[in-house]
C-alpha cells in the first residue's frame, strides 16, 4: 500500500495564532480528547468517575455534565482508537460512550477580561462566587452553542462544535479586541 | 428582548436558548384507539387567556424538553418540570 | 454674534475649547457641552422646522425628552438623524445640520404648509389622502415623505462596531440624580451587587443643576464626594451614558450605552462598541428615574425662545449659558421660581413671573415682578420671541418684551419603566401628574418619580427605597443620609393644573414634535374620537420619536377638561419599549456583514477549497457546489463533466454536512422502529437500511440511512437541512412520549468527515486505502461497518449506500483526518480519472435516479406519493404517523404521486414550479394536474428531466401532458414517465 500522508487537522486555519493581550488572551487547545457518555436514567455522576478511575486511570476523571445523565469527559492525552474501544468494552453497560474529540473542539479564554468578554456572548452569570472553578454550562455564546467550563480563577475552557470553531473564535476575537 | 426562564436542569436562562413547540396536547393515544383520539391529539390547541401549558425545549443548554406553565396574559411562569415526568410521574 | 456664555458651569471644562459646525457655520464651545447648550452659547435659538407646519423651533428641553431640537449630526456612515441636540456631546469637528428645512433653517418653502393650516388639522392624513386610491403610491407618500420627513438615515456602512452584553446583579438602580445616587449608596454599603444606570454623561441628575448649597455645601462638592464613595465600592457598577429604555418580564432591563457615540473620529477605538445594549438581569430594581417638567399650552408656545424653566436652570449652572438677557417665567408650580432667583444671582434680568395662581403662597424674595392669577395667552417675534401677552385675571392684556421665557406647568413622573411590564399608572390630584403602578412587583419607585421634590427629600426617599428593596433580598440596610442636611417634613406643592390657556388666539402646540395643536385634540373630540387611544392616534399626539413625554400627559388634560372628568378618568395611552429611541447598529450589535450568522464549515472545506470548490450556503453551512476545471467557464460546463465523470468513472463528494446521530441504548431498536414507519427491529449488525420518518399528521418528515454498528449501537444519518429537526424529533419521541425506552442520543455530525465515492470505479480506489477485502460478496450494497484503513494506521466506518445510483460508498472518518483522506482517494483515484463534485452534481444525479429530496417531501406527500406506499409497515402496532397516515385523504389514489416528466422535443426546457395540464385543457385550479418538484439538464440523457407529482402519475407513463409555466407564459409539452431515468433495475448499485 502506498504510503499516504495522514494529518489530523485541527479546526482552525493554520495562521491563527493564539492572541494575547494584557488583559485577554484566547487559545486553542490542541491535542487531548473529547468524550460524549450517556448513561441510563438511573446512572450517577459518582459510579461514573469510580469506573473511569478503574478503566483508564492514565486520563483523568475531569467529566463535565452536559444535561441530565450525559457528561463530557476532557483530557488533554491523545487516546487511540484502540484505547477508545478498550474503555468503551470496560464501561458498565449503563454507560455509552461517544468518541467526540474530533467533533468538539476546546479553546481557552484567560485574563481578567474574561467575564466581560464572555458576556457579551452568554447570559449565564458567571461571576466568581456564582460559578465555582470546575463548574459547566451548556450555553449559546451569541448564536452558537458552547459549554463554558470554569478552569481557573479567571480562565475559561469552551467546547464548541467543530463546524462552528471557527465563527467562535472570529466573534471571540472581536469580542475581545478592545482589551488588547 | 428577552425574558428568562428557568430549566429545571440549568437554572435561569434567557428564551433564547429555547425552542417552543406548543401546547401540552392530550397524551399521544394508544395505537388502537380511536380516531377522534387521534385527531384531538394531532390537531386540537387551546389557546387561552392564563394559564397555558407547553413544550419548551432548552435546544441551547441541556437538550431536554421541559414543560412550561406560564400565564398567557401576565407572562408569570409558575412551573417548570422536565417533560418525561408527564409520564413518568416523578421530577426529573 | 452675542455670545450667551456667563461663568460657572459644573459640567464644562473651559480650557477644552472645541469646534464644530452648525449647518455649516463653525462655531465653537468647551468640553462638557451638549450640543444645545452650545448652540445657545453661541445664540443659536432656531434649530430646525418642525415636522407639519415647518414652524421655526427652538430648544425646549436640556434632557432626553427633547421634541424639537432633533439634529442630524455626523457625515457618511457615521451620519445620525434625529439626534437630540440636548443629549449629543459636543465633540472637537462635530458636524451637526437642522432637519426638515430646505433650502436652509432660516429660509423654509414648506413653511407654506403653515398656510394650509386647516387642511393639516386632526386626521388630515386620513381625510386628505382618502381617494382614488391609485394615487397613494404615485402622488401622495411621495409627497407626505419629501415634506414631512424627519432626518434621513445614511446609505454608507456604520463603520462602528456594535454589541449586545449580559449584565447581573442583586439591585439594579435607575436613574443617578439624588434618590438614586442614595438608593446605590445605601445598598452598596450594604455589600450587594448593585448596578447604577443613568443616561446623564455624569451621575447627579438634579443634583447637578443645583445652584444652592446643600448642607450648607456647594452641591457640586457634595455630589463629588458621593460619587467618590460609589466608585471606591467594588460591588457597585456605574454605567454612565446608559439608558435603560426597557422593562421585559423576569426582571431583565434592556439598556444602551452610548460608548465612544461622544468622540471624534480619530479618536473612536475600532475594536470598542461604539454603543453597547445591555440586558441587565436585576432581582431587585430601584426606579429613580425622575418627573419630566410640562409645558403649558397657549398661543406661540413653540416660538425659539421659549423654554422649560428647569431647562433654564441646568443651562444656567450646568453650562454657564444664559437662556436669554430679559427672561420672564410661566408657571403654575413653586419649583420654578428657584430659576428666577438662579437668574436673579447671574445677573439676568428676570422681567416678570406670571403664576396663574392667585395666590402663589410661595416664600420668593427675588426682584422680578410677580403677575398672580395671570396667564401667558401668547407670543410674538418671527425666528425668536419677541414678547409675551399676558391675560391679567381682570381680563387686560398686557405685552412684555422678553428674550426668552422658561414655562412650568407641573411635573410628570417618568413611569414609563414601571408600565412596561403592562401597569397602569395612577393619576394623583395632589400631584397633578400620573404616578406609578401601585403593584410594582420587584421594582422600587422613589424620588421624583414617587412625586418627591427637592434634594433632600428625594435623597431621603431614595436611600428608604434601597432599604426596602434590600429586605426583598434578605439583607438589612440603613439608608444613607446626606451630612448637614436636617429633614424637614415634607411638604408637597400647590400646583393649579393649566390644561390649556382658554383666552389663546394662536397655534397653541401640545405635541411639538408632530405639531399637534390644542385644537386638533378638540376637533378629534368633536368628531368622536374622545378616547384617549383614539385620540392620539387621530391626532398623532405622542407619536414622534419622543412618544410624548412633553405632551401626553397635557393632551389626556385638554380632554378630561373637556369631557370634565378627571385625567384619571381618561387614563393614559400603553407605555411600550423604547423609552427612547434606540439605534439599530445596538439592536442589530455585532450581527452584521460577514458575522450576520454564524458560519458552520465542513471538515472537507479546507480540501474543497483547495480543488477549486464554489461555495454555496445551505442554511448555515457553506457547501462546495461545483469544482470548475480550467477552460470551464459556465457552472453548468463542470456540473455535466463531473456527472458523467461519475457515471463512467469515478468521484468523490464532501456529504459531511448530512445530520448524523448515535444511537445507543437497549431500547435502541425499539426506539427505531417506533420512529420508522418501516420495520428496523430486525437490522443485522453490519448493515444500513433506508428509512423514512412520518410525522404524526402522516406525511413524510425527513429520510435517511441508519446503520447498526453493534449490539444497541446504531448510527442514523438525515438530510443537512433537517439534521437539527430530526434530532429534537427523536429527543421530544425519546423523552415526552416513550421516557421508559432506554434510549440515548448523541449528535455526532461534526465528529465525521463523510464522503460519498461514487462511480463504477470507486471500489477499485477504496481498495487502494482500506484495508478490509470490499469486494461485493464482503462487502454487499448496505453493508455498512468499521473498516481499518492505510495499513491500520486510521479506522473509518464504510456505508455501502448510494444517492447517485452508481456502485457508492460513502465513508466516515474522525474529522481532523478529514481532509488527508480525502486527498489519499484523490491520489488513488487519479489513475481512474477521479474528480470532485459538489452538491449541483449530486442533485442532477439524484434527480436521474430518481431518487427524492425536501423538494418532494415538501410536507404534502405521503410513502405512496413517492412510491414508496410498500414500505409502510403494516405489521408494526406503532410508529410515528401510523394512524393520520391512513386516514381517508391520505390514501385517496387520486393524490399527485411522484412521476417523471420529460419533454417531448429534446431541445425544450422546463422550469421547477411549472404546473401540470392535460393538453387541451384551459388553466385553471380545476385543470390542474400537478406541478414540476426538481428539473435539471440530464448530461446522461442530453435533454431536460425533472420529477413531478402529478395526479395519479404513476399509471400515466408514457402520456403526453402541458408543463405550464404561468410566471414566464411558456408552455411546454411534456410526457410523464418513470422517474428511475437511470438504471431503473438499479443493476449499477448491486455491482
Ligand atoms: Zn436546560
Amino acid at each position: 500500500m502506498r504510503d499516504y500522508p495522514l494529518e489530523n487537522r485541527g479546526a482552525f486555519p493554520p495562521h491563527v495564532a493564539a492572541g494575547a493581550g494584557a488583559s485577554i488572551s484566547l487559545a486553542p487547545v490542541k491535542g487531548g480528547f473529547v468524550i460524549h457518555l450517556l448513561g441510563d436514567a438511573k446512572s450517577d455522576e459518582a459510579a461514573l468517575k469510580k469506573a473511569l478511575a478503574k478503566i483508564a486511570p492514565e486520563l483523568g476523571a475531569d467529566v463535565r455534565k452536559s444535561a441530565p445523565n450525559q457528561w463530557f469527559w476532557v483530557g488533554d492525552a491523545d487516546v487511540s482508537s484502540d484505547r477508545l474501544t478498550e474503555i468503551q468494552a470496560g464501561l458498565p453497560s449503563q454507560f455509552a460512550l461517544a468518541d467526540q474529540t474530533h467533533g468538539r473542539v476546546r479553546m481557552r479564554l484567560s485574563g481578567p477580561s474574561s467575564r466581560t468578554v464572555l458576556a457579551k456572548g452568554t447570559m449565564v452569570d458567571l461571576s466568581a462566587d456564582l460559578f465555582a472553578i470546575g463548574q459547566s454550562a451548556m450555553t449559546q455564546i451569541g448564536h452558537i452553542g458552547a459549554m463554558i467550563t470554569r478552569i481557573e480563577d479567571d480562565s475559561f475552557e469552551l467546547i464548541v462544535l467543530r463546524s462552528f470553531a471557527g465563527s467562535l473564535w472570529d466573534e471571540l476575537n472581536h469580542m475581545a479586541a478592545e482589551f488588547r | 428582548m428577552s425574558s428568562l426562564v428557568k430549566c429545571p436542569h440549568c437554572g435561569l436562562r434567557p428564551r433564547e436558548e429555547f425552542t417552543i413547540r406548543g401546547e401540552v396536547a392530550t397524551p399521544r393515544p394508544d395505537a388502537g384507539a380511536d380516531e377522534a383520539l387521534w385527531f384531538d391529539h394531532v390537531y386540537l390547541r387551546d389557546n387561552p387567556r392564563g394559564e397555558h401549558r407547553e413544550y419548551w425545549h432548552h435546544s441551547g443548554g441541556c437538550r431536554r424538553w421541559l414543560v412550561l406553565t406560564r400565564n398567557t396574559l401576565t407572562h408569570e411562569t409558575s412551573d417548570v418540570v422536565d417533560a418525561s415526568t408527564l409520564k413518568l410521574g416523578e421530577r426529573a | 454674534m452675542t455670545s450667551f456664555r456667563i461663568d460657572g458651569g459644573t459640567l464644562i471644562d473651559r480650557n477644552d475649547v472645541r469646534r464644530f459646525t452648525f449647518n455649516g457655520e463653525v462655531l465653537t464651545g468647551f468640553g462638557g457641552d451638549t450640543v444645545a447648550s452650545s448652540l445657545l452659547a453661541n445664540g443659536k435659538q432656531l434649530v430646525g422646522r418642525s415636522f407639519k407646519y415647518h414652524r421655526p423651533r427652538g430648544i425646549l428641553t436640556a434632557g432626553a425628552a427633547e421634541p424639537n431640537a432633533l439634529l442630524t449630526i455626523g457625515r457618511d456612515g457615521r451620519r445620525d438623524p434625529n439626534t437630540r441636540a440636548t443629549m449629543a456631546e459636543l465633540f472637537d469637528g462635530l458636524e451637526a445640520r437642522s432637519q426638515n428645512c430646505w433650502p436652509n433653517v432660516n429660509f423654509d418653502i414648506g413653511a407654506a404648509n403653515g398656510l394650509l393650516g386647516p387642511l393639516l388639522g386632526a386626521g388630515f392624513y386620513y381625510k386628505t389622502f382618502m381617494w382614488p386610491a391609485a394615487f397613494w403610491e404615485k402622488v401622495y407618500e411621495p409627497l407626505i415623505r419629501k415634506a414631512a420627513g424627519l432626518g434621513r438615515a445614511s446609505y454608507d456602512p456604520d463603520p462602528g462596531y456594535y454589541e449586545k452584553c449580559w449584565a447581573h446583579c442583586d439591585l439594579l438602580v435607575i436613574g443617578a440624580g439624588p434618590a438614586g445616587l442614595a438608593a446605590a449608596l445605601t445598598a452598596g454599603r450594604a455589600g450587594v451587587r448593585v448596578i447604577i444606570a443613568d443616561e446623564g454623561v455624569q451621575l447627579g441628575g438634579g443634583l447637578i443643576a443645583e445652584g444652592s448649597p446643600v448642607g450648607g455645601k456647594p452641591a457640586d462638592a457634595v455630589l463629588a464626594d458621593i460619587i467618590g464613595e460609589l466608585h471606591a465600592l467594588s460591588n457597585v457598577e456605574i454605567k454612565k451614558r446608559t439608558t435603560v429604555f426597557a422593562a421585559y418580564d423576569d426582571q431583565v432591563f434592556g439598556a444602551v450605552e452610548r460608548v465612544q457615540k461622544h468622540l471624534p473620529e480619530g479618536e473612536i477605538n475600532p475594536h470598542r462598541a461604539m454603543e453597547r445594549l445591555w440586558r441587565i438581569v436585576a432581582r431587585q430594581v430601584v426606579l429613580a428615574t425622575g418627573a419630566e417638567e410640562r409645558p403649558i399650552v397657549f398661543g406661540g408656545n413653540d416660538r425659539p425662545g421659549v423654554m422649560m424653566a428647569g431647562a433654564m436652570r441646568t443651562y444656567l449652572n450646568a453650562y454657564g449659558v444664559a437662556p436669554g438677557k430679559r427672561v420672564a417665567l410661566f408657571a403654575n408650580n413653586s419649583q420654578a421660581y428657584q430659576t428666577a432667583l438662579d437668574l436673579e444671582v447671574r445677573g439676568i434680568e428676570v422681567a416678570a413671573i406670571i403664576d396663574p395662581r392667585t395666590c402663589p403662597n410661595i416664600d420668593y424674595d427675588g426682584k422680578a415682578r410677580l403677575i398672580a392669577g395671570a396667564m401667558v395667552r401668547d407670543t410674538a417675534g418671527r425666528k425668536a420671541i419677541k414678547s409675551i401677552t399676558v391675560r391679567h385675571d381682570d381680563g387686560r392684556d398686557e405685552v412684555i418684551a422678553v428674550d426668552a421665557l422658561g414655562v412650568s406647568g407641573g411635573y410628570s413622573p417618568i413611569v414609563h419603566l414601571a408600565c412596561h411590564r403592562g401597569g397602569k399608572p395612577v393619576w394623583s390630584d395632589a400631584h397633578v401628574g400620573f404616578m406609578p403602578p401601585e403593584n410594582t412587583d420587584g421594582m422600587t419607585p422613589c424620588g421624583a418619580v414617587a412625586g418627591k421634590a427637592g434634594i433632600a427629600d428625594c435623597f431621603a426617599d431614595g436611600g428608604v427605597a434601597a432599604v426596602k428593596a434590600l429586605a426583598e433580598l434578605g439583607v438589612m440596610g440603613e439608608a444613607a443620609s446626606l451630612p448637614g442636611v436636617e429633614q424637614t417634613a415634607e411638604t408637597v406643592d400647590h400646583i393649579q393644573p393649566v390644561w390649556h390657556v382658554a383666552s389663546t388666539k394662536g397655534k397653541a402646540f401640545v405635541d411639538f414634535q408632530n405639531d399637534v395643536a390644542a385644537s386638533d385634540i378638540t376637533l378629534a373630540m368633536r368628531e368622536g374620537y374622545d378616547h384617549v387611544e383614539l385620540a392620539k392616534r387621530y391626532t398623532t399626539n405622542g407619536m414622534a420619536t419622543d412618544q410624548g413625554k412633553t405632551s401626553n400627559v397635557n393632551a389626556i388634560g385638554i380632554l378630561a377638561e373637556n369631557k370634565g372628568v378627571s385625567p384619571g378618568e381618561i387614563g393614559t395611552t400603553t407605555f411600550r419599549p423604547f423609552y427612547t429611541p434606540v439605534s439599530f447598529g445596538a439592536l442589530v450589535g455585532a450581527s452584521k456583514g460577514m458575522d450576520f450568522q454564524p458560519v458552520r464549515k465542513s471538515p472537507l472545506h479546507g480540501w474543497a477549497g483547495r480543488n477549486g470548490a464554489k461555495f454555496v450556503e445551505t442554511g448555515l453551512w457553506y457547501r462546495s457546489s461545483w469544482f470548475p476545471k480550467d477552460g470551464e467557464t459556465f457552472w453548468r460546463d463542470s456540473v455535466d463533466r463531473e456527472v458523467n465523470t461519475v457515471r463512467t468513472k469515478v468521484g468523490i463528494c464532501d456529504v459531511s454536512t448530512l445530520g448524523k446521530i448515535e444511537i445507543f441504548g437497549a431500547d435502541a431498536a425499539e426506539f427505531l422502529n417506533r420512529v420508522y414507519c418501516n420495520a428496523f427491529l430486525k437490522l443485522p449488525v453490519g448493515k444500513a437500511r433506508y428509512g423514512i420518518m412520518l410525522r404524526e399528521d402522516g406525511f413524510v418528515y425527513d429520510d435517511g440511512t441508519t446503520s447498526c454498528l453493534g449490539g444497541n449501537h446504531y448510527f442514523m444519518t438525515t438530510t443537512t437541512a433537517l439534521a437539527a429537526g430530526v434530532l429534537t424529533h427523536l429527543e421530544f419521541c425519546a423523552q415526552v412520549l416513550w421516557p421508559e425506552l432506554d434510549v440515548r442520543l448523541a449528535s455526532a455530525t461534526d465528529q465525521w468527515a463523510q464522503m460519498a465515492i461514487a462511480g463504477p470505479r470507486s471500489r477499485e480506489v477504496l481498495s487502494k486505502i482500506i484495508d478490509d477485502d470490499i469486494s461485493n460478496e464482503a462487502f454487499p450494497f448496505l453493508a455498512a461497518r468499521e473498516v481499518s484503513m492505510f495499513g491500520g494506521r486510521l479506522k473509518g466506518r464504510l456505508f455501502r449506500i448510494s444517492f447517485s445510483g452508481e456502485l457508492a460508498y460513502e465513508i466516515a472518518v474522525p474529522a481532523g483526518y478529514g481532509e488527508s483522506v480525502a486527498d489519499a482517494v484523490m491520489a488513488a483515484g487519479e489513475e481512474f480519472g477521479i474528480t470532485p463534485y459538489g452538491t449541483e452534481t449530486l442533485g442532477v444525479m439524484r434527480i436521474e435516479k430518481g431518487h427524492v429530496t425536501h423538494a418532494e417531501i415538501n410536507g404534502t406527500v405521503t410513502p405512496a406519493d413517492l412510491g414508496m406506499g410498500r414500505m409502510v409497515s403494516a405489521k408494526k402496532d406503532d410508529f410515528i404517523g401510523r394512524v393520520m397516515n391512513l386516514r381517508e385523504g391520505l390514501v385517496d389514489p387520486d393524490r399527485p404521486a411522484l412521476v417523471g416528466i420529460k419533454p417531448k422535443s429534446p431541445s425544450d426546457k422546463f422550469a421547477t414550479g411549472s404546473h401540470i395540464l392535460n393538453p387541451g385543457e384551459d388553466v385553471s385550479l380545476a385543470n390542474d394536474q400537478g406541478y414540476v418538484t426538481s428539473m435539471c439538464h440530464s448530461p446522461t440523457l442530453g435533454h431536460a428531466i425533472g420529477l413531478a407529482l402529478v395526479k395519479n402519475g404513476p399509471k400515466r407513463h408514457g402520456e403526453e401532458v402541458v408543463i405550464w409555466n404561468g410566471l414566464a407564459g411558456t408552455t411546454v409539452t411534456g410526457i410523464l414517465c418513470n422517474p428511475a431515468f437511470v438504471d431503473p433495475e438499479n443493476e449499477k448499485l448491486h455491482a
